[in-house]
């Protein structure tokens, strides 16, 4: 394939057809003169919007070349011999005021147009050589000429220099009269180095082990930094780049947002490129046609962009005509900006104003990818057959479990059956006074407690349990000291908790005790000798420290014999609250013939059910219409084939197949039965596809008719009140059930979530957001990008200025993506090796050599250093395009171990560090910052690729996105594992310059703001991660304070504290602990700086 | 040809910058500003250290703040401010040559406006009943009936008003404001973005997001009903608090003498000294108890028969308090995203139904906003603009009772500093479907909106991607007939 620049542009046909006119019409047009006639008539009135500084409509009409060729998509405004066919002359001589040139000022006079006329009828004779100005040539440009390995500068000071980078940057420093900085310090550059190529701080035992091995020299540097390119911590961090310049997310952006579920294969086909080191060549070609080369989801690359979905799109043929031209313009604009570092969007609309890009090449482009959909695509590969059966098998196993787990709900008590306490428990006391009983055993059971912000269910605690006799003036008569014996059901033990502290008089939870199971487990106190007693007193923390453990349900029961004991109080557990995608209610069974089921308040608008399930004994749901159950409601709305009153007993789930009422907030449906049935489940949800969370019933009944009168079964007034900003419910709970059941259940749950973690493996072996392909569109070049005004058809050619390559309108839809990215992933190509090789640069220096990484156009910042841009694309090329290659020759180099130590003489000649007089330090990005927090806390989850992690309450949508504000498991892993959600920046990082994947982001712009200092000292992962890495230490080095200390400062900052830093820091620790130091240094500008 | 033009951010000088910024941040050493000045990026003069120091705009202006009240959902100019007789008459017909599908699907027949309209005030302006107290303010009003967009669907429509192009990822107009201008108070957010009390607009985040611009230029999304998030930490007492802060500012400020010429260092210093100031002015200005009942009551904050519009006004008089603090730029929204109409203005069924329900919230409060920030004199330096993505189209839909999407003429107003009062630019066609006169793209709305700030819309740009950016792309022209 040959590259070459043409010396000249824009010589069209047109021009020569001209010149032959001119030499027959020589002497005819000797009496209009260009010169002396015509080009005054230009300057007085066209000029100003058609000359050197404004080519309005794409016409110049002050160079002779582009006056002939005409402005965009009307072809030539001057045909020489023929005014009247001329689109000049008709536009000065119109009388329509809006068509008329010049649109503004006088128009021409009659005498004018006559000049005009007689010129171009007499063959439009224009002078070679007489404009006043000069054509630039576009392609004078030095990114578009072949880049050639130029000579390493020879340096004076060879001793600094380590490679070919540092005499380059040398000799330009020295041009300068600058000198480089000393070298950083040895720990320094292995923190830099870790935290640039892995985005994590070393830990204490790297530093401890580079230490030790410092003094063998520069073995020991290349050793860290091949250690640090074969972790795959590497491919998580340098993927992250990479994501940003094709702003990858996992929605589909616009106004509804949804999630773009099978997103992450292309997230995870990045990372493993980076940590495999894929030749950058391959790596392009794959991103373009993995299709063909068995990397099926590196074609994530080619729908990367927000994108409107079919349901989105207007009916009316130019909104569906539109959204596709949006689709395609944005992969054009991937892949001119990514892979070549130009804006050929630029020239959708018009010809690119600086680049030479014509219109043409932009429709040309966009041919090239005229067969790509945004779709997932199933991803073929040797195992997906045989895991795709093996799902199956998997997924009937769930059904059976989850059939099972839906008869292990706690009955529910509706109201009138409530013959029960339904009080708070408080954290900090809870007295219960009674009618006086004789006792000599008390029991206090728990069945439900509160759920821990972060852990969720966990152990619950009490601190002390007093009974109290009936007496004038009461004694606590529960206390060993009193006699009184001990029992429980389980107990952990700790120094904090034991059974004994529950009866030992003294309170708070250092003195407490807590239970050996989840939610659950009871204690009984057998007094020294049957006592009449009045009340009993307990609570969780009566020093109010803490609140969570807290028992939110349980039995009180005391009385002569163990195995007979009165219940004296009874709050039995909170159904969960209502949740949008399935809720259930069992009650005792009930021979009926029809059910009532009856929505009291919404969270939103009119009730909308999307099935409705009744079970008998049985097992069998028999309200479907098919069993011959009749529907009858109080009114509903009826959209077709989406909201009708029969969707919700036809076994179908979703939306698109609901009941809706008619009326806001209430609404009934009535099932009646072909014959009676013991029933005693009814399960149902507002959208079990789990999309819509509007329109969900929070309060209800449930009825079922006895004789000619309703009984109530199950409402909603045992459930935890919904409110706003409920905490979800877990989608199962084991408050309510009995041990049995419980072990049951757990035993059960344990196998579900196993079978669907195989099953999710086994599906995301299918498929990935990696387009679809089909037949190419024909593309046509569109009048100001409008298309509605298609003008020329195009066929797929390569940009005109650079190469020449187009292909048949016939060439098959693979066949066009692959020659593109030959083309592209060429070592002749001009653009593609050094726009890579500046991006590797800018990412371990903060700025590129070229500082407008996504523009290599005129338009663009140029070179700082031009020759060594071009050695870095040549050494690029000639390892194979190995990036790992070349991070080994920029992190060893002496340019790179330079200290960030300032110099005021040199800040004078280049403020801005662009040639390197130090090391220029820069703000870690958001997610390194975060990564490493966790990393320090001891908490990060390195669990590699699938499904990203929530930052959010939900993963795609129209409403609002409540943020995760506690993090646990999953989301603990690094942040590129977030399931991004396209617009919405994180709550606490997105802050700090987070790209929201709307547009490409070729380098993170650094910015500093009071929300950014709010949310990284207030927010609640930082509290936690501090309290996290607090205790991390405390168990390192236990209790001394001074160790804590020196451990908190080696590994958040890699260093020991100095004398006064000590000193500070001893007092905060003392009297406010640990996780305050630990607090204080994650928001440090040490640790939030590349050293 | 001449160079690609200038790179240089070209609306500030260095000099006018350094002076401002010394005392809006009279706190900082001198010392760290002066190398914050070595420091700042050739391409920009905007320290991105200390992003929210006033800047002049690029001629003296009338307006120095915005309220923009966005009604999301697409409210119908028919039901509002354009007022067609015709289409009165014609109520019931068939449009002969009219579009047989649009957006949504089949056109029905023609339906007249679903208010009442009569003249208003000294101009004699015709508006509809829907909205009583707006109606009040006409002669103050300038009007411009002629908008077109250039989507017909929600989300890219709104992202083209917010953003001046229907894709996502590009800045917003308050974002762009905040950029050039930066803030006059610096204890509180520069750019606030409230959202409806029914929930976020149709295009959410995108509405108020900085794109590529600065992270610093973003709306902060807070209301009457949701404070900033992270003004203080979860479970930490005041005194660790204190403690953590002292020591904090002790740990950085070591470390800034051992760099002692990195101006981004000192300025993440003083970002934890702004962010306490915010700490303390934010809940003050968040606290509505200290406004009298009269003002309560005259924006509907005190009636609890309309939750709804008791929140809503609640977000109005916290727009006006954020104005009178000096915040740059306030968007308000009404209406929240799609929900069949029922949430927004997105009247496709049942329009008159629930525009009744939308004009009750929306119609008090905001007129009491305007009425108050004039008695307030507020309006000397603040320009209020109401806006809202599309029109509706002048025949119901097949079969139902509300109107399909119309991007080709529909009508947004502005009063205020700079606005001539009791003017309407630009007409639509007899039926009120499509502009005629003075068709006026939301380019050249925006371009006004910037024009009236000082701000010219073809010199506020930023480099990305290659492309000079602007607010306004390639086109824009300033509605000059609007303005005072």
């Amino acid at each position: 394939m040959g590259f070459y620049c043409k010396a000249m542009i824009m010589v069209k046909s047109v021009l020569l057809a001209t010149a032959i006119v001119v030499l027959q019409t020589q002497a005819q047009t000797a009496e209009v003169d260009f010169v002396r006639d015509v080009r005054p008539i230009f300057e007085k009135h066209c000029y100003s919007c058609h000359g050197a500084t404004k080519q309005k409509s794409g016409l110049r009409l002050d160079v002779k070349s582009e006056a002939f060729k005409g402005g965009d998509g009307y072809g030539p405004s001057l045909i020489a011999g023929e005014a009247d066919e001329s689109p000049l002359i008709e536009l000065v001589r119109s009388d329509d005021e809006y068509s008329r040139m010049p649109p503004k000022g006088e128009p021409l006079s009659a005498k004018e147009i006559g000049t005009l006329t007689r010129w171009v009828d007499a063959g439009a004779a224009w002078p070679d050589g007489i404009d006043l100005v000069q054509l630039e040539d576009r392609l004078d440009h030095w990114s578009f000429k072949p880049s050639q390995l130029p000579g390493v500068p020879a340096t004076k000071d060879r001793q600094w220099s380590r490679n070919a980078i540092d005499h380059f940057i040398l000799s330009r420093l020295q041009q300068a009269g600058l000198t480089p900085a000393p070298p950083a310090d040895e720990v320094t550059w292995l923190r830099r180095v870790t935290l640039d190529l892995t985005g994590l701080p070393p830990t204490p035992q790297e530093v401890t082990a580079f230490l030790e091995e410092v003094a063998k020299g520069e073995p020991t540097y290349i050793a860290v930094v091949d250690r640090l390119l074969k972790s795959p911590r590497y491919g998580e961090r340098w993927a992250q780049h990479w994501l940003d310049v094709v702003r990858y997310a996992d929605t589909h952006g616009f106004e509804v947002n949804t999630e773009r579920p099978n997103a992450w294969p292309y997230r995870d086909y990045v990372i493993e490129a980076f940590n495999n080191d894929t030749p950058y060549d391959r790596f392009i070609k794959q991103q373009l046609v993995g299709d063909a080369m068995d990397a099926g989801a590196a074609t994530g690359f080619l729908v990367t962009a927000s994108v409107l979905l079919p349901g989105q799109i207007g009916k009316d043929a130019p909104s569906i005509r539109l959204a596709r031209q949006d689709s395609l313009d944005e992969i054009v604009n991937n892949i001119g900006q990514t892979f070549l570092g130009l804006s050929v969007g630029c020239a959708r609309c018009h010809d690119h104003k600086f680049d030479p890009i014509s219109a043409k090449d932009y429709y040309s482009m966009q041919a090239f990818v005229a067969g790509v959909e945004y779709a997932d695509r199933k991803i073929e590969s040797e195992e997906s057959d045989d895991l795709k059966k093996e799902a199956e098998k998997l997924r009937q196993r769930v059904a059976h479990i989850d059939r099972r787990l839906a008869s292990f709900v706690p009955l529910a008590h509706p109201v009138e059956d409530r013959n029960v306490n339904n009080e708070e428990t408080n954290a900090k006391q809870n007295t219960h006074s009674f009618s006086p009983l004789k006792a000599k055993f008390v029991r206090l059971t728990i069945h439900d407690c509160n759920l821990h912000p972060s852990l969720g269910l966990i152990e619950p605690c009490i601190d002390e349990l007093e009974i109290f006799t009936n007496e004038a003036e009461p004694r606590n008569i529960a206390l060993a000291s009193a006699g009184a014996k001990v029992t429980a059901s389980g107990s952990r033990s700790s120094a904090s908790h034991k059974l004994e502290h529950i009866n030992d008089g003294r309170y708070g939870n250092s003195r407490s005790w807590m239970s050996d199971t989840h939610g659950r487990g009871w204690v009984m106190v057998e007094l020294s000798e049957a006592t009449s007693i009045a009340s009993i007193v307990w609570g969780r923390d009566r020093l109010g420290k803490f609140t969570d453990r807290l028992a939110t349900a349980f039995t009180l029961q005391a009385g002569l014999d163990a195995d007979a004991l009165t219940t004296l109080v009874y709050v039995p557990p909170q159904r969960p609250l209502v949740r949008a995608t399935m809720n259930t209610d069992r009650f005792m069974p009930l021979r009926t013939t029809q059910l009532r089921f009856t929505v009291q308040s919404t969270n939103s608008l009119e009730p909308c059910i999307d099935e409705l399930e009744v079970y008998n004994t049985s097992g069998d749901n028999i309200a479907l219409a098919s069993q011959g159950t009749v529907v009858t409601t109080s009114g509903d709305t009826i959209v077709a084939d989406r909201h009708e009153p029969r969707f919700i007993q036809d076994g179908e789930y979703g939306n698109s197949r609901s009941w809706m009422s008619n009326a806001v907030g209430e609404g009934w449906v009535e099932l009646k039965f072909a014959t009676e049935q013991e029933i005693d489940r009814v399960v149902w949800g507002r959208d079990r596809e789990d999309k819509f969370q509007d329109r969900l019933p929070t309060q209800y009944r449930i009825e079922g008719l006895v004789g000619e009168d309703w009984k109530l079964l199950a409402d909603s007034t045992d459930r935890i009140p919904w409110t706003e900003d409920a905490q979800p419910a877990p989608s199962f709970s084991i408050a309510g059930l009995t041990l049995e059941e419980t072990d049951e259940a757990n035993r059960l749950l344990e196998e579900k979530r196993q079978l669907e973690s195989k099953i999710k493996a086994a599906q995301n072996g299918q498929k990935a957001f990696a387009g679809t392909f089909r037949k190419p569109d024909d593309i046509h070049l569109l009048r100001r990008g409008d298309p509605e005004q298609p003008a020329e058809s195009v066929t797929p050619a390569v940009l005109s200025a650079i190469d020449e390559l187009s292909l048949p309108n016939e060439t098959a839809e693979q066949e066009r993506r692959k020659v593109l990215a030959d083309w592209i992933a060429s070592p002749e190509n001009p653009l593609t090796a050094r726009v890579m090789a500046n991006r590797i640069w800018q990412w371990h220096f903060g700025v590129g050599l070229v500082e407008t990484a996504n523009d290599f156009g005129r338009n663009g910042a140029k070179p700082s250093h031009p020759e060594l841009l071009d050695w870095l694309a040549q050494e690029f090329i000639r390892s194979g395009w190995s990036i790992k290659h070349m991070h080994r020759q920029i992190v060893l180099s002496s340019t790179y171990r330079q200290s960030t130590r300032h110099n005021a003489e040199a800040a004078v000649v280049d403020a801005d560090i662009r040639l390197l007089w130090r090391y220029p330090s820069r703000r870690l990005e958001a997610e390194a910052i975060r990564d490493a927090m966790l990393a320090a806390s001891g908490r990060l989850n390195l669990k590699m690729g699938g499904r990203g992690f929530d930052l959010f309450n939900k993963r795609g949508g129209l409403s609002g996105f409540t943020p995760v504000e506690s993090f646990t498991d999953e989301g603990l892993r690094r942040m590129i594992y977030a399931h991004k959600v396209r617009r919405e920046r994180d709550a606490v990082f997105g802050a700090f310059d987070c790209p929201d994947a709307g547009q490409s982001t070729p380098r993170r712009i650094e910015s500093t703001t009071p929300i950014q200092a709010l949310n990284l000292f207030n927010s609640r992962f930082t509290i936690e991660q501090s309290d996290a890495f607090a205790s991390r230490v405390i168990k390192e080095v236990g209790d001394d304070v001074s160790a804590q200390i020196q451990r908190v400062y080696e590994i958040a900052l890699n260093r020991k504290p100095a004398a006064d830093e000590f000193a500070e820091a001893q007092p905060v620790v003392r009297a406010h602990g640990l996780q305050t130091l630990c607090r204080v240094l994650f928001n440090s500008n040490e640790f939030l700086f590349l050293p | 040809m001449n160079q690609p033009s200038n790179r240089a951010h070209p609306i500030l000088n260095r000099r006018g910058f350094l002076s401002d910024s010394a005392t809006a941040l009279g706190s900082i050493a001198l010392l760290d500003l002066l190398a914050g000045d070595r420091l700042l990026a050739s391409e920009s003069a905007v320290d991105l250290a200390r992003p929210f120091v006033p800047r002049p705009g690029h001629f003296p202006a009338k307006a120095k703040k915005v309220v923009v009240i966005f009604c999301a959902g697409a409210v119908s100019q028919l039901e509002t401010w354009d007022y067609k007789p015709e289409l009165i008459k014609r109520d019931g017909k068939p449009l002969e040559d009219g579009p047989a599908v649009t957006f949504q699907g089949p056109a029905g027949d023609l339906a007249r406006p679903q208010y009442q309209f009569r003249q208003r005030g000294e101009t004699g302006k015709w508006v509809s009943d829907m909205l009583p107290h707006l109606a009040e303010l006409t002669d103050d009003i300038a009007f411009i009936h002629s908008l077109t967009s250039k989507s017909n669907t929600h989300g890219p429509a709104e992202n083209f008003l917010s953003t001046g192009t229907p894709l996502d990822g590009f800045p917003s107009l308050g974002s762009w404001v905040s950029y050039a201008l930066g803030s006059e108070n610096q204890n509180l957010p520069a750019y606030v973005a409230m959202p409806d009390p029914r929930g976020v607009p149709q295009n959410g985040s995108n509405n108020w997001g900085p794109g590529f611009l600065p992270a610093a230029f973003q709306g902060t999304p807070m209301s009457s009903k949701e404070p900033i998030r992270h003004l203080g930490p979860p479970g930490v007492s005041a005194a660790s608090d204190r403690a953590a802060r002292s020591l904090l500012q002790r740990v950085n400020e070591r470390h800034l003498q051992q760099h002692p010429e990195d101006g981004k260092l000192a300025a993440r210093i003083a970002s934890y000294e702004l962010a306490a100031r915010m700490q303390l002015s934010v809940p003050e200005i968040t606290d509505l108890s200290s406004e009298p009942a009269h003002i309560l009551k005259s924006y509907g904050a005190d009636d609890e028969s309309n939750p709804t519009r008791a929140a809503f006004a609640r977000n109005c008089i916290l727009a006006r308090r954020m104005i009178e603090s000096g915040v740059r730029f306030v968007q308000l929204f009404n209406g929240a995203y799609a929900s069949g109409g029922d949430l927004n203005w997105d009247g496709h069924s049942k329009l008159k139904e629930q525009y009744d329900k939308h004009a009750a919230i929306l119609d008090q409060p905001a007129a009491a906003l305007i009425k108050d920030m004039r008695a307030r004199g507020l309006l000397e330096d603040t320009l209020v603009v109401w806006c809202t993505e599309f029109g509706r189209m002048p025949f119901f839909q097949k079969g139902a009772k509300g109107r399909d999407h119309n991007p080709d003429g529909f009508t947004c107003w502005m009063t205020g500093a700079g606005v001539k009062p009791g003017v309407s630019h630009g007409v639509t066609d007899e039926l009120g479907q499509k502009a005629v006169e003075n068709i006026r793209p939301l380019y050249d709305f925006n371009a006004t909106i910037l024009h009236l700030l000082g701000l010219d819309h073809e010199r506020l740009t930023f480099e990305h991607n290659g492309i000079e950016r602007r607010l306004t792309n390639v086109e824009g022209h300033v509605i000059h007939e609007i303005l005072a």
